[in-house]
């Protein structure tokens, strides 16, 4: 066995020949099916739970549809690599995406990009002062991505924290659109993502009203963005009230 | 998973859990003593699951190029204990040409102890599941460039001039499959599926594999101060009348065998039935 394991060899996996997938013509006046049968501004069934891992802190676990995600939060604890003294708190985010989280035909996902996203969306929810001198840690793995990641990653990063006990000014939420031709899709799935001209993604605190982040990209107008905007921001104060519920349940559950 | 024991009568909790962080082999040693762990179950009592301990394994399969040494074989991420269970031929698609290669990923979500143990067992549960009709090979053709293609059903008349290479290999045949058990020897004890905590202070641990027909697959002991000798591995009794208690490594790892089939083959088919 060991001599024929010497060089790995070049793998490749079958694909419809010739059947590249090419964006279906989206006429100005026809409205986008969903390929899940909801409606433009519907979301996905949120299934959340907590206290998935019991080595960790905290834990969560996210299922939105296709996109499946756990989040163990460590902390607060020592780190190695806090050089300085710091009379606040430090987290430190990090982002895995499994080996089979995405089809063969998707390009890598940029996990260190995400990570900085991640942290940019938490840091202003977390009470650091709470924490001096220690580290927080926060290890999210997408254990299958079925469109929206980032949203669902830090929906489900928030509960962790929470389930851990760390101090927060609020839950935090997140919900992502797309827009295609003339629709606005709310949460949309993979292969929306892929055919999309813009994206918009909001994290807020709910119960709050303050957004802790905002990400544009693509094509927009100024009167789409204030639709999409408003239409996340609805959306996230459901998700808030989704949270609070899964995290009541789980305190009020028999004790074993 | 606070330690409650009926042994000690210490004043509170706490002193326990103090107890347990400043001294943890004293601890531990005085419910080896009375023959109890200190979570309340027995010494050589098999958790039927792992204490807190998940593991996630995937197989993914992608088309190679098989080595000139073997045509006929494919090929599998990660051998170990599983060169046994497949027979790699199964794996061939077009002799010389093309093969499978299996990729084998394995994720340990929440760890606490025995982590080969549960690994193995999430390697040998993919593969079963592989094996039945919810997961198949998909069906493949050789194009004309020599290359692996998929072939989908609604396909038109045109393209079926290409022979599907593997309609009656899609399932994969699992032969003997292994199950294996890790356990630690201190001083005269044998403890049998340690977790975390009790791997970390006693140092001695030995993993035996043991496949469905009870055959030694593997042995492994890494080391330690403690030596495995034949009292503690294989009691030599008659086989015909080998006491279940009589707590040696191999007779608790056929035990262990026998209740992970029966709950590998219930899960299975349950979810068979969906």
């Amino acid at each position: 066995m060991a001599g024929k394991s010497s060089a790995t060899p070049e793998t490749y996996s079958p694909s419809l020949t010739g059947q590249r997938k090419k964006r279906p013509p989206i006429l100005t006046d026809s409205d986008w099916v969903r390929p899940d049968g909801r409606s433009l501004h519907q979301c996905r069934p949120a299934f959340l739970r907590t206290g998935a891992v019991n080595s960790a802190s905290g834990s969560a676990y996210a299922e939105f549809g296709n996109t499946k995600v756990i989040v163990s939060v460590f902390g607060p604890r020592e780190s190695k690599k806090a050089m300085m003294y710091s009379d606040t708190g430090r987290l430190n985010c990090n982002v895995s995406y499994t080996a089979f989280a995405t089809r063969f035909e998707d390009r890598a996902p940029e996990t260190k990009d995400l990570s900085s996203m991640l942290h940019k969306a938490l840091e202003g929810a977390i009470i650091l002062k709470s924490f001096p001198k220690t580290t927080v840690d926060v290890f999210a793995l997408v254990l299958e991505s079925g469109g929206s990641d980032l949203p669902v990653i830090t929906t489900c990063a928030s509960l962790a924290l929470a389930d851990a006990g760390i101090m927060l000014y609020d839950m935090v939420a997140s919900v992502s659109v797309s827009s295609l031709g003339k629709n606005i899709l709310i949460d949309p799935v993979s292969e929306e993502e892929s055919y999309q001209d813009g994206s918009l993604m909001i994290t807020c605190m709910p119960s709050r009203n303050e957004v802790t982040q905002m990400t544009v990209t693509g094509d927009w107008s100024t009167p789409k963005i204030n639709e999409a905007m408003q239409l996340c921001v609805d959306a996230c104060s459901k998700l808030g009230k989704i949270m609070r519920l899964c995290l009541k349940e789980a305190a009020t559950a028999p004790q074993d | 998973m606070a330690a409650t024991s009926g042994v000690h009568d210490l004043s509170s909790e706490m002193e326990v859990d103090a107890f347990r962080r400043l001294f943890p082999l004293r601890f531990h040693e005085r419910h080896l003593l009375e023959s109890i762990r200190p979570d309340g179950g027995l010494l050589e009592k098999l958790e039927t699951q792992p204490l807190c301990l998940t593991m996630l394994a995937a197989i993914k399969m992608e088309v190679m190029t098989p080595t000139v040494e073997a045509p006929e074989e494919g090929c599998i991420g990660l051998n170990k204990c599983l060169s046994g269970m497949i027979d790699l031929k199964e794996l061939c698609l077009v002799g010389g040409k093309a093969a499978w290669m299996v990729y084998l990923d394995i994720y340990c979500l929440d760890a606490d102890g025995a982590l080969f143990d549960a690994a193995l067992l999430s390697a040998v549960a993919a593969f079963s599941h592989c094996k039945f009709a919810t997961v198949q090979i998909p069906v493949v053709s050789l194009n004309d460039d020599g290359r692996i293609v998929l072939v989908s059903e609604d396909n038109g008349g045109a393209k079926k001039e290409k022979e599907p290479v593997n309609k009656d290999k899609r399932k994969l045949k699992l032969n003997s499959v292994p199950f294996s058990l890790t356990c630690i020897l201190h001083k005269d004890y044998i403890l049998a599926d340690p977790t975390s905590e009790e791997e970390s202070i006693m140092e001695t641990y030995l993993t035996v594999v043991l496949d469905s027909s009870f055959q030694l697959v593997s042995f492994n002991k890494p080391g330690g101060p403690g030596l495995a000798n034949t009292s503690a591995i294989q009691k030599p009794t008659d086989l015909v009348t080998a006491e279940l208690d009589s707590g040696d490594c191999v007779t608790l790892t056929r035990q262990r065998v026998k209740e992970l089939q029966k709950i590998l083959n219930e899960t299975i088919s349950d979810m068979e039935v969906d």
